[in-house]
Order: structure tokens, then C-alpha cells, then sequence
């Protein structure tokens, strides 16, 4: 290595160092209102491990799946992160593709978002692995990596991979910030555009996971990527328009209404394609009928006296057209309390159609029509609960390290926003963000 | 125009027919070379033939083995004592019109299941002989080749067992690593009653899954007007 | 509101410790106190843990020498726990040798032997009565399961109904090792799909894959008292499985990769199955395939099954 090569290397090494610790610092200090919520948080959080713990120990007896319906609520809740993410980076597009500037700073916002996102997703995978000890026999080279024969193989590159770009782009963005200096756009750049293809192909392969299964018709459809990607980019930009509010409200982060108008702009649109895709699936169910359109039929109706997802299913319906409608509503961007209530209901009617009425009635009935129930038991209630917990925990702690920059104005760095400039650096030069 | 230039004019499309007919008879020879050689049923015709030995079909009698009624009562030696067929039979007519319909004479044999087909008893025992079979050209068989008598008329099953799919076995599938065991027709099959009798089922299935259902099932019995989401 | 340390200037100090740092390294010892009491059920779990264990490679990596200490290590594992000297052989595949097995719906009465016959023999867990087979009671003149039930309770054949057991069908084109992600299963060349139940990483993918619910999840450590072991065992058959991984029929693999008819079979009392090699003209189950009429479970999803069923009339 050249001199100063090893000289930068040193010299990173160390206000790397100097970075991580800030942000732990960052991470665990604030109102005595933070304190009660990362303290809620890792209660939470703690409970799941504890249920987790047990459900190692006693293995997965302890929830209620079955040799019947043997994914349920933890492959619900990691389909549903997936897509979370892949919404995540429904900010880049108009920051980056159409050069919105307003938007540009805080697309960090989503992309955090899909960083929390993403570790969310790999806990409930981790927590539905009957051997979770054996990750290592997915390791290519060390285990025996099936690629590309199984869809999982391939799961595994793209959401590990998206976390990586991700990470790589908030965490130099970050550094950058706290070294005072402008961010070069070859370090990021070309990631945030790869990180737009990547956003779909990580919820694209998601989706042939379970596309691809000739046994389970319901999901045997090519309308599940689709579908998948429009409930993603409904879900992610429904959260990062009350994330936008929250960091408005209580980071003190100026954000105009043109952020927020956009994203309304894109789940108007997507929540209409998406109740017009659930109207194309009960269509099909309705007039081919046929043994094949079993699980459909158990979902939407109830089969043989089994009807414990007809209430769920139908009230995702009907939050999709509550919130479709009141998203319709002109000038409901100045009207954050009905937007946020638009953005929940929104949120909640996907969380409900994607995990509980995809995955788990594709079990149902069973590939031999036997007719089994799920529902999942409390310790997987708590598990998801813990995992959620942690989730938020690793977004509040990273909207927290990057406040410095979501506070900064376009185009304005001020000695009273560069706090860190100030205490760690000497004095940065001029810089434009 | 002048004959060779109608030629030059014409040889493109003289060109075009042979190709085609090339193509054609090309074509013709490639089908022929391609389609399968017609699949060699001969042999599998030969091997649903009638086995050329009846110890293809073991017995569960010891041969020369005569059927004796028990009289309950032990001689001097301690073995049961038995009366042969031929004891009573030989003081008696045949009566070939015994157990037409199924009717069996009211005295003796009593409590005897019949109901096979409704045939004269005669026509599996042999009238001169009441301690052999009696085949259906009315030769004799041995009671220990009983076997024969159900292959007569029941061919199909006959022809099923000995290629192993009527009867079972136990043992081995590969005779060359070990023996097989066969049950023979009258160990499955009372031959005077002989379908099949119906049997308890063993095993219910106990997981949540089948417990779930029998719990809707019974719930849907009770109720028969609840209203079906089909 | 979150406030940044510039807005809320930390109290004047004390020798060095502020009211905050205290409070925050009494609420790290809290925290570390209830992550050590969250995770304390993992402790009595990692008991069945062994370096060796965890470390073992796959079937397909592994040398004879390997495979030997494997099979002693299990033995004697075996042998701690329940008291039991089990043999557990690694049975190959045959050369010559690709098993098929029929099924006679016309002969088939439901009394479920077959079924028992399996849990005996590949020593299943006792408590929940798991079974690599499914009787399902079907009606006469419909092939649709969704007519069928498995909870049927009376003498059987009822005389509407005709009875259709369904395992693993070894399918050719197995949907579940396609979709393994780390190659724990795989179809041998005498066409059984097995589980190296010391690889499996208990993802049920292959579960879901599965068009006849032939796959079982070991959702806790199976029971089996130590008389009713079957000590001849396989070691990618019915050896005593882990917690946590998949396992499924080997058309009892330990049997008849010895030449031995399968367990069901044996116990069938009327002689509806038919098991054999599919590769010798001479065989029973070719001879089925040949001249009775045979069908194979939902042949429009393209699995291929080895497992066929027929009617005599």
C-alpha cells in the first residue's frame, strides 16, 4: 500500500472509530420521553427473546403450526418486511431518477427504514428455522448453497446484498456528515441507483418463492410479483409519510408538504392497483371455481364450516377502500391527523392481506384437502412482538444518528446544525450539502 | 421468347420443385428412421399364461392332508379324534340340489356360512369322495391344492396374485437376497363365505390436524341446517 | 422532543459521574440482567450440542471414515439416552435398481396396518401417532380429495367408499429438493428422496413445496420408549431424528436396500401394495404398470411419482 493510502486508511480508522462511538452516544441519549420508549422497546423486545429462547429449547411445537399449515406467522410478518423495504426506496426514485431536492435528503429516511426493515425480515426468518444453529450450511463454499435451483438461495443474496447497499449508503452518507465533508457521488451514487433495481428484485424473489410452487395454487398465480410490488409501495411510503410527521414533529426536521405530496401521489395510485388485483383474484376464484380455487375460496368465504380468515380478509378489503378513499381526498396532505389515519389503515389492511391472507390459507386447504386452521400461539404472538420491538429500536436509533443531516436545510450548513463539526473535527471546510 | 430462354426463365422454379422434393423425400426417410421400433407385447402375453406349477401357489395344508370333523372327544392316546367325510357320506345319496341359493340341509353341517355363489355344494366336493375336491372337468384334487378350485373360476385374482398384486407378502422383493411368504387363497378367504369380511381400522389418526377436523365434522353433524360456505 | 446534547446541557459534574451516566449504567446492568434471564432457556438446550455435531458435513462430503464415526457417535448417543444398542447402517443405493410401488385401490380395505406398520417401524413419536402415511376414506366415482377424509372411525370397506393411502411418492421431479436451500435433501439414484437430518436447517421450504403433504417437521424431540425402538435403523431412514428437521418415507431404505419389502407392505393384510424394481422387466411392479391401468396423484403438476395407483376393474 502507497503512503498515503495507509495514512487515509489510518486516519479513517480512527475517526471511524470516533463516528461508531457518537452514534452509540447518539443512539442513547435524549428526553426523558426516549428513554421510556427504547425502554418500552427493549422490554418488548426482551420478551421475545425470552419466547424464542423457549421455542429453541422446546422446539417449534410451541406455536401452531403443523405438518397442516407449517408457515404461518413468521413467514406473514418476514413477507411483509420484505415488502416494507422494497418501499423503502420509493423516495429514491423521485429524489434521484427527477432530481427532486426536497426530497433528496430525506430519502436517508427510507432508506433507514429499509435497513430496519431488512434486519426485521431476517429475525423472523432466523425465528421460524427449526435448526437456526445450522446458518452455516448456507454459507457458499463452507455449507452447500443450492443456487439457483431454490428460490430461498437466491432470498438470501438479494436481501442480504440490499441490506449491504443500504447500510453502505446511509452509514457513508453519515460519516461524511460527521467528518464535515461533502459526500463524494461515487461512493454512493451508483448505489442508490443499483439500490432502486435491487428494491424490486428483492421483492420480486420473494415472491417466487412462493409463486413457484405448483402444489399451492393460490400462490401458483403470476399475479404474486405484482402484487407484491404494489402492496410494497403501498406500505412504504403509508410509513415514511408518518415517519416524515414524526420526525417533523418531534426531531424538529423541517419538511415541506412536497415530500408528503409525492408519496400520496404513489399510494393513490398503488392502492387502487392493488384492490383491483384483489378484485381479479376473487374473480377468478368466482367463475373457474374447481378444486384449485379451494384456498381462495377459504380465504374470501370460508370452506366447510372453516372460516377464521373470512373476517380478516374482508376487513383488509375494506381498509384498502376506506383508505383508498380518503388518500383520493384532495388536500389531504394538509390534514396530517386524516393522512396519518389513511396511512395506519393503509398499513394494516396490506400487513393483513400480505402475511395472514397469503400465506397462510395457501395451507389451506391442506395438498391433500384436509382442512386445518392456524392460529398462532402466544409465544408467536410474542416473538413478533419482540422482533417489532427490535425493529423499531434499530430505526429509532438510526433516525436518531442521522437527525444532523435530516435537520440541515438544502443547501445550508450552519455552525449550529455541524454540532459534531464543531466538538470532533477541526474546523471543516466550506462545505455544500 | 425462345425456348432456352423460357428455360433460364423457368429454372428457378424447377430449382424450387426439387428441393421440395427432397425435402419431401428427406423428410419421409428421417420419419421412418425416427419412429420407435413397435413395442414387443409377445412376451408380456407369455407371462400372464396359468403358472405350469401348482407350487407357484403354496398351500396351507400338508399334502395328503384329508379334512376330519371334530368330534371334541380325545382317544386313549390324547389326540382328538376325528370322524372322516366319508364315515356319514358313504351312507348317503348325493344330493347335488344341496346348498343351491345357499340353502344347507338343516341337520348337519350346522352353523356352516354358506354363500358362495349360490353352487351345489357338489360342485367344489367331490361326490365319491368326500375327503378330496372335486375340480370342474370332475377330476380329483387334494384338499392341500383347495387353491386350484378358486383358480377355476376366479382368473383375474388368480393371475393378480401370482404377479403380486392380490395377497400380499412378507419377505423379501429381491428373491435373489431372500425368501418370500405367500398367504394361499383360503387363508384370506373362507371358501364357503368367502368375500372378504370388513375389518376395524386401527391407527385413527391423533395429530391436530385430523383432531381439528373431527371436531368440525362432528360440530357440522350435530347441526345440519348450518348454513354451508360452499 | 428529542433533544440534542447542545440543547440540554448535562448537569454540573460530580467526580466525573453525572446523574445520567449513572442511570444509564444502572439501566445497562438492568438490561444485561434481563438478556441474560430472556435467553436462559437456550442453556438447556444446547446439552444435545456437540462440536462434532454441529460441525459434521454433508452426507454427500463425507468418507467412508467420516461416515463411520458418524454412525458411532449416533450409536452411542443412542445408546445414553435410551439405553438401546441400535444399529444403524448406511445403506447405498443398489446399482440396477430404481423402486417403484403400486397401490390397489379395489383390494385396499382402509384398516390403516400400513400406517401403524410405519410408525413402528421408522419409529416415530409416540405422542402425536405421526405416520409417513395418510389413509384418505374416498367416495366411489370421484377421485377429488376434497371428498376424502382420514378420521373415518367404522368397520371398513364401507361399501360407497374406496380407500387411497398416500405417502411419498418419490416423485422424479421432486418439488422439494428443488426448492432445499442447502441441499439437505436429494433424489438417490434408486429414486428414494432423502434427508441428511444432520443438515437440515428446519426452513419447512420444502413442506410447502410439496403437492401430497408426504413431508413431516420433527416440531419437538420425538418419543419413543426405549422398548418400542426398532433398533435396525438407516441412517438417512428412521434413525432417532433431531428436534427441528424435516424427514419423510424412504420406502424404508434400511429394508430394501437390503432387498426387504418396506414395512407397509408387510403389514398390508390384503395385499394392495406392490413394491419392486422398476428397472427389471421380470418384477411385480412392472408387471402392474404393464397390464392394469394405473394413474398417478396429480399429474398435472408434473412431479413424476414413483408411486402409482390402479383399480382391478
Amino acid at each position: 500500500m502507497s503512503n498515503t493510502a495507509s495514512a487515509a486508511l489510518a486516519r479513517h480508522g480512527t475517526s471511524y472509530a470516533r463516528f461508531l462511538w457518537k452514534a452509540v452516544r447518539d443512539a442513547t441519549d435524549g428526553s426523558a420521553w426516549f428513554y421510556a420508549w427504547m425502554i418500552l422497546l427493549t422490554s418488548l423486545a426482551l420478551v421475545g427473546l425470552h419466547a424464542w429462547a423457549v421455542q429453541v429449547r422446546d422446539g417449534l411445537v410451541v406455536t401452531g403450526m403443523s405438518d397442516h399449515v407449517s408457515w404461518g406467522l413468521y413467514i406473514a410478518n418476514f413477507t411483509f418486511m420484505v415488502g416494507l423495504a422494497a418501499g423503502g426506496v420509493m423516495m429514491v426514485i423521485p429524489a434521484y431518477l427527477y432530481h427532486d431536492h426536497e426530497m433528496h435528503d430525506l430519502t436517508i429516511v427510507g432508506e433507514l427504514l429499509a435497513v430496519a426493515a431488512i434486519v426485521m425480515s431476517l429475525c423472523f426468518v432466523v425465528v421460524d428455522m427449526g435448526r437456526p444453529e445450522r446458518f452455516w450450511h448456507l454459507i457458499p463454499g463452507i455449507g452447500r448453497f443450492n443456487w439457483p435451483f431454490s428460490m430461498l438461495t437466491w432470498d438470501v443474496i438479494v436481501l442480504n446484498g440490499y441490506l449491504a447497499l443500504n447500510l453502505h449508503i446511509c452509514g457513508y452518507l453519515l460519516y461524511m456528515r460527521f467528518l464535515g465533508r461533502k459526500p463524494s457521488p461515487r461512493w454512493y451514487l451508483p448505489f442508490v441507483y443499483l439500490s432502486i433495481f435491487w428494491a424490486i428484485s428483492i421483492h420480486t424473489v420473494t415472491a417466487f418463492l412462493y409463486s413457484g410452487l405448483g402444489g399451492r395454487p393460490l400462490w401458483n398465480t403470476a399475479l404474486l410479483a405484482p402484487r407484491f410490488l404494489v402492496t410494497a409501495f403501498i406500505a412504504g411510503p403509508a410509513l415514511i409519510v408518518v415517519l416524515l410527521f414524526v420526525l417533523r414533529r418531534l426531531g424538529g426536521v423541517p419538511i415541506g408538504p412536497k415530500p408528503v405530496q409525492v408519496l400520496v401521489n404513489i399510494v393513490r395510485v398503488t392502492l387502487l392497483i392493488n384492490l383491483l388485483m384483489v378484485a381479479s383474484e376473487l374473480f377468478t376464484e368466482l367463475y373457474s371455481g374447481g378444486s384449485h380455487t379451494a384456498s381462495g375460496h377459504y380465504l374470501f368465504f370460508g370452506l366447510d364450516g372453516a372460516h377464521a380468515l373470512v373476517p380478516w380478509i374482508w376487513s383488509a378489503v375494506g381498509m384498502g377502500v376506506v383508505s383508498a378513499l380518503m388518500f383520493l381526498r384532495p388536500g389531504v396532505v394538509a390534514r396530517p391527523v386524516w393522512l396519518t389515519v389513511a396511512c395506519a389503515l393503509a398499513f394494516a389492511g396490506i400487513w393483513i392481506e400480505k402475511g395472514m391472507g397469503l400465506i397462510v390459507p395457501a395451507f389451506i386447504p391442506s395438498t391433500l384437502h384436509e382442512i386445518v386452521e392456524y392460529s398462532p400461539s402466544l409465544v408467536e404472538w410474542q416473538i413478533m412482538a419482540g422482533i417489532w420491538a427490535f425493529g423499531l429500536l434499530v430505526l429509532t436509533v438510526a433516525l436518531k444518528i442521522a437527525l444532523p443531516i435530516l435537520r440541515q436545510p438544502h443547501g445550508e450548513e450552519t455552525a449550529a446544525t455541524s454540532d459534531c463539526v464543531v466538538t470532533e473535527q477541526p474546523k471543516a471546510r466550506a462545505t455544500h450539502a | 421468347m425462345s425456348f432456352s430462354g423460357e428455360m433460364k426463365r423457368r429454372t428457378p422454379i424447377y430449382a424450387l420443385f426439387a428441393v421440395l422434393a427432397l425435402a419431401a423425400a428427406g423428410g419421409q426417410w428421417m420419419l421412418t428412421r425416427a419412429r420407435p421400433a413397435a413395442a414387443d407385447h409377445s412376451t408380456v402375453v407369455a407371462r400372464i399364461a396359468v403358472p405350469a406349477s401348482k407350487a407357484e401357489v403354496p398351500s396351507n395344508r400338508p399334502p395328503g392332508y384329508r379334512p376330519q370333523v371334530a368330534t371334541g372327544v380325545v382317544d386313549y392316546h390324547g389326540n382328538a379324534a376325528g370322524v372322516a367325510c366319508m364315515t356319514c357320506h358313504s351312507t348317503r345319496t348325493p344330493n347335488l340340489k344341496n346348498g343351491i341359493a345357499g340353502v344347507v340341509p338343516k341337520d348337519f353341517h350346522q352353523g356352516l356360512a354358506y354363500a358362495h355363489g349360490g353352487q351345489s355344494c357338489l360342485s367344489c366336493h367331490h361326490a365319491d369322495d368326500y375327503g378330496s375336491l372335486r375340480l370342474a372337468d370332475g377330476r380329483k384334487a387334494a384338499f392341500s391344492e383347495a387353491q386350484l378350485l378358486c383358480a377355476q373360476c376366479h382368473g383375474p385374482q388368480t393371475r393378480d396374485y401370482l404377479h403380486g398384486s392380490h395377497g400380499g407378502m412378507n419377505g423379501y422383493w429381491d428373491k435373489t437376497k431372500g425368501a418370500r411368504t405367500r398367504n394361499t387363497c383360503t387363508d384370506c378367504h373362507d371358501p364357503h363365505a368367502p368375500a372378504y369380511p370388513q375389518w376395524t381400522p386401527v391407527f385413527a389418526p391423533r395429530d391436530g390436524g385430523a383432531r381439528q377436523q373431527a371436531t368440525r365434522e362432528a360440530a357440522h353433524a350435530e347441526t345440519p341446517n348450518a348454513s354451508h360456505h360452499d | 422532543m428529542i433533544e440534542t446534547p447542545a440543547q440540554n446541557p448535562e448537569p454540573a459534574n460530580e467526580g466525573g459521574m453525572t446523574r445520567r451516566t449513572a442511570l444509564k449504567a444502572l439501566g445497562a446492568t438492568l438490561g444485561a440482567a434481563a438478556f441474560a434471564q430472556a435467553i436462559a432457556p437456550l442453556t438447556e438446550w444446547t446439552d444435545n450440542l456437540t462440536i462434532d455435531e454441529y460441525l459434521q458435513k454433508h452426507y454427500k462430503e463425507m468418507s467412508p471414515v467420516d461416515m463411520a464415526m458418524v454412525i458411532a457417535r449416533l450409536q452411542t448417543e443412542t445408546k445414553e439416552e435410551t439405553g438401546v444398542d441400535v444399529h444403524i447402517g448406511d445403506y447405498r443405493p443398489q446399482p440396477g435398481v430404481k423402486f417403484g410401488y403400486a397401490l390397489n385401490l379395489s383390494v385396499c380395505v382402509g384398516c390403516r396396518r400400513c400406517a401403524k406398520a410405519c410408525h413402528i417401524e421408522n419409529n416415530h413419536d409416540r405422542p402425536s401417532g405421526n405416520s409417513y402415511i395418510r389413509v384418505l376414506e374416498m367416495q366411489k366415482g370421484s377421485l377429488d380429495l376434497a371428498k376424502g377424509r382420514v378420521n373415518y372411525d367404522h368397520a371398513v370397506p364401507d361399501k360407497e367408499k374406496f380407500y387411497m393411502p398416500v405417502q411419498c411418492q418419490q416423485c422424479d421431479k421432486p418439488p422439494c429438493v428443488s426448492v432445499c436451500p442447502v441441499e439437505a435433501t436429494w433424489k438417490e439414484k434408486d429414486g428414494i428422496v432423502v434427508v441428511d437430518y444432520n443438515w437440515c436447517i428446519g426452513c419447512r421450504y420444502c413442506e410447502a413445496a410439496c403437492p401430497y403433504h408426504a413431508r413431516r417437521f420433527n416440531w419437538t424431540k420425538p418419543q419413543v420408549p426405549a422398548a418400542e425402538i426398532n433398533p435396525d435403523q438407516g441412517y438417512l431412514s428412521n434413525r432417532l431424528r433431531p428436534q427441528g428437521v424435516m424427514e419423510k418415507c424412504t420406502f424404508c431404505l434400511h429394508r430394501s436396500r437390503q432387498g426387504k419389502l418396506p414395512a407397509c407392505l408387510e403389514a398390508c393384510p390384503t395385499g394392495a401394495r406392490v413394491f419392486g424394481n422398476l428397472l427389471d422387466p421380470e418384477s411385480e411392479i412392472r408387471w402392474v404398470l404393464q397390464n392394469k391401468r394405473v394413474f398417478v396423484l396429480k399429474e398435472d403438476v408434473g412431479t413424476q411419482p414413483s408411486f402409482f395407483y390402479f383399480f382391478d376393474e
